[in-house]
């Protein structure tokens, strides 16, 4: 009984702290999209039910956004885990140097965002930028922030961030794999493409989805590199998620309708993972 | 005899634990809900107008780090001689975070400022949410203050249905900055129209340097720099009514001008350009001109600062009305000492220490200031200080009314879809028009 006691009364304060910066923060933000709430309101605000969140679902900057954000992602994402895998398989390989290679290479990502959106917008400055010069010698001319492309190089500079993030993860799967089927697949001749495809890639398969997921929701999150570069233009081709959330809420001071919106992006977002996961786990037992 | 161990006992949860977790949630959720909506109740009294010179207390201001608040910063010592036991603490932040830390401020019940500067974007809405203090009773009470005396664009800003929530701090009006000697080379004339500043900004252009920088990033830059196009082209953002009033002629001949300007005589791919970038251009002798703030002429100007510096000068826009910002210093409503913040924002915009300010290179916003002898020979020189004069006689912000900041990015969005060619010019202007009509009525 003792132990029993001992065993909850440790886990309560964890309980509580979970409560307080995570369950708060829900419950208040999920009364504020009941609400009409201004950040210029006074008194307590009116109770609209579920106005917020018709509004949200029939708003179609609303879903632009959303549609802006899952390209994005898709882009970021997609490239991050191409180039992450093959330098994580160069990394695993290599025996000189390691330390210093992976410092360097890493280093990205322990740069502010913030920092490597405005960093990013002037090296791609066509006047001032040393990319666009560059590519100017070799008679290239782009415009990295035009119409078409302003999306594209937003999620090239999360790329550049980020696919560090990747490197590591999957260098540490890679490094957790067993040794002997790949060894055994060697030994019965099997090409390098076919270990990669047939041995390597299911045996890092959990590390993988584990990768993409943490990464898919970390870049739908994408707000530093559209504040510092594009403010969501050309026109509303930049306009994230995020970024329309906040200018809704903070700037124009729409709290009550912000709030609804981050309810429905993760009303959907849990929908996903809870479908991908429940496919794994029936994948898993198959 | 054999040694059997106690039965485990079975593994279940005591109430009591259960219900302690219980009551610990519920208590921290309901700690949450009590949390009030924030804001004050009502707004405190103004106050008086003639501070006495022994008053005390630490004023908290929060500023925009821009030129004119180094200045300020300057003269707190010389403010401190005056009212010696006033600590004035400035924090600075970039505009783009100002906003957010006034809005949690105001909320707050312990406020983090005392005194602030206010954005004409957001005088109507802080005025209407009650933030801020009405001011006419403290600014007819100053002695000598000659509220009169401010330039009267400034002074329409900070009034809000007939109530005054500011004192002005510093205009950013814009004007038209050129490279005299690419001008000259160019054989033309300083441009005083809406075609004179088409043919001229592509005339600027020769080889790699371009004609005219501009700032076409969506939402606030590229209405702000077009606003003065529309102006040129004998166009208002509001009509007599007062409503919104973007799609005309004038705005259609304004946004095909600035157009075909941007295509033909601003550097290539710099439709995402803001104000850094365009200054920088201009600076580095790589555009001729830009459209912007005034004050901006001395940075040009200052030795080291680029191959031309020296060679630049101010003109008004084309057409001679030109889009006005202004900050405007104001007491918020839960001030925690607004009396020694009404000591500070009085004494630095009264006529004496505005001339010093305005000597030290402060942008004006008194009209005798800018004929004060000792500001028009000093080193920005009578010229400059004639021509914002004439800016200031002729300046309208861009927005009026309430929702300012989200009527700007609405009309700023679709200007940049018509620049971008993802919408055409008639398009653009009739969703400018709805979508501004839809905010602010």
């Amino acid at each position: 009984m003792t132990t029993v006691k001992f065993h909850h009364g440790m886990v309560t304060p964890l309980v509580a702290l979970f409560v307080g910066v995570v369950g708060f923060p829900l419950a208040y933000a999920g009364y504020l999209s009941t609400t009409d709430y201004k950040l210029t309101s006074h008194g307590t605000p009116n109770l609209v039910g579920a106005d917020n969140y018709v509004a949200t679902f029939g708003d179609g900057a609303f879903w632009h956004a959303f549609g802006t954000t899952a390209l994005y992602v898709g882009v970021a994402v997609g490239l991050e885990v191409l180039i992450g895998l093959a330098i994580a398989l160069a990394l695993q390989k290599q025996r000189w140097a390691r330390d210093l290679t992976r410092s360097m290479l890493l280093a990205p990502m322990f740069i502010t965002p913030i920092a490597v959106g405005l960093i990013f917008r002037f090296l791609l400055n066509d006047q001032l930028g040393a990319i666009p010069q560059a590519l100017k010698t070799l008679g290239v001319d782009y415009d990295f922030f035009g119409p078409g492309n302003a999306l594209y190089t937003l999620a090239f500079i999360d790329v550049w961030q980020w696919t560090p993030f990747m490197v590591l993860l999957l260098l540490a799967g890679l490094e957790s794999i067993p040794r002997e089927p790949l060894d055994a697949a060697r030994v019965d001749g099997a090409s390098g493409w076919y270990v990669l495809r047939r041995v390597t890639l299911p045996l890092l398969a959990p590390v993988l989805v584990v990768a993409i997921l943490l990464r898919c929701l970390d870049a739908m999150k994408v707000f530093e590199y559209v504040f510092a570069t594009t403010r969501g233009g050309p026109g509303t081709e930049t306009e994230t998620l995020q970024y329309f959330i906040y200018q809704t809420g903070i700037q124009f001071f729409r709290l009550g309708s912000a709030s609804s919106m981050a309810f429905v992006v993760l009303l959907v977002v849990l929908s996903v993972i809870v479908v991908a996961f429940r496919r794994m786990e029936r994948a898993k037992q198959s | 005899m054999t040694n059997e161990l106690p039965p485990t006992p079975k593994r279940s949860r005591p109430f009591r634990t259960r219900l302690l977790v219980a009551l610990l949630s519920a208590l921290t959720l309901l700690a949450a809900a009590c949390a009030g909506s924030g804001g004050p109740a009502q707004q405190q009294a103004t106050g008086t107008g003639e501070v006495p010179k022994d008053v005390s207390g630490t004023v908290r201001i929060l500023m925009e780090n821009v030129p004119d608040t180094d200045i300020v910063k300057a003269m707190v010592p010389e403010f401190n001689k005056d009212y010696p036991d006033v600590k004035v603490d400035i924090e600075t932040l970039t505009y783009d975070q100002m906003r957010d830390k006034l809005v949690s401020s105001f909320q707050s019940p312990s406020p983090t400022y005392d005194l602030i500067i206010v954005d004409n974007p957001w005088m109507v809405d802080f005025a209407n949410a009650k933030f801020l203090q009405p001011l006419d009773a403290r600014i007819d009470g100053t002695p000598d203050y000659d509220a009169k005396d401010f330039f009267s664009p400034l002074t329409d800003i900070t009034n809000v249905e007939g109530v005054h929530y500011g004192v002005p701090f510093y205009n950013y009006a814009l004007g038209y900055l050129y490279n005299t000697d690419d001008l000259a080379q160019a054989k033309l004339p300083v441009p005083t129209s809406l075609d004179e500043l088409v043919s001229t900004s592509k005339a600027l252009k020769v080889g790699d340097r371009a004609g005219i920088a501009m700032q076409p990033q969506r939402g606030y830059k590229i209405f702000e720099e077009w606003g003065n196009w529309l102006f040129a082209a004998g166009g208002s953002i509001y009509g007599t009514d007062g409503k919104v009033s973007l799609n005309t002629p004038e705005a259609k001949r304004a946004l095909q001008a600035y157009i075909d300007t941007y295509k033909t005589a601003a550097p290539a791919n710099s439709l995402n350009w803001a104000f850094d970038e365009a200054f920088r251009s201009v600076s580095s002798g790589q555009a001729a001109s830009m459209i912007s703030y005034n004050w901006n002429l001395p940075a040009l100007n200052a030795p080291g600062s680029g191959p031309s510096a020296g060679k630049y000068k101010l003109a008004p826009i084309p057409g001679g009305k030109q889009v006005l910002g202004s900050w405007s210093w104001a007491i918020p409503a839960n001030s925690g000492a607004s009396d020694a913040a009404w000591a500070f924002a009085s004494w630095i915009t009264s006529k004496p220490h505005d001339v010093a300010r305005t000597e030290k290179g402060g942008a004006v916003i008194r009209q005798s200031t800018a004929k004060d002898p000792a500001v028009l020979n000093g080193p920005l020189g009578a010229d400059y200080y004639k021509t914002v004069e004439q800016i200031l006689g002729n300046a309208s912000p861009l927005s009026q009314g309430p929702s300012g900041e989200e009527m700007i990015q609405a009309v700023g969005t679709e200007l940049n879809e018509a620049v971008a060619g993802t919408k055409s010019v008639d398009d653009a202007l009739a969703a400018a028009q709805a979508a501004a009509e839809k905010i602010q009525g």
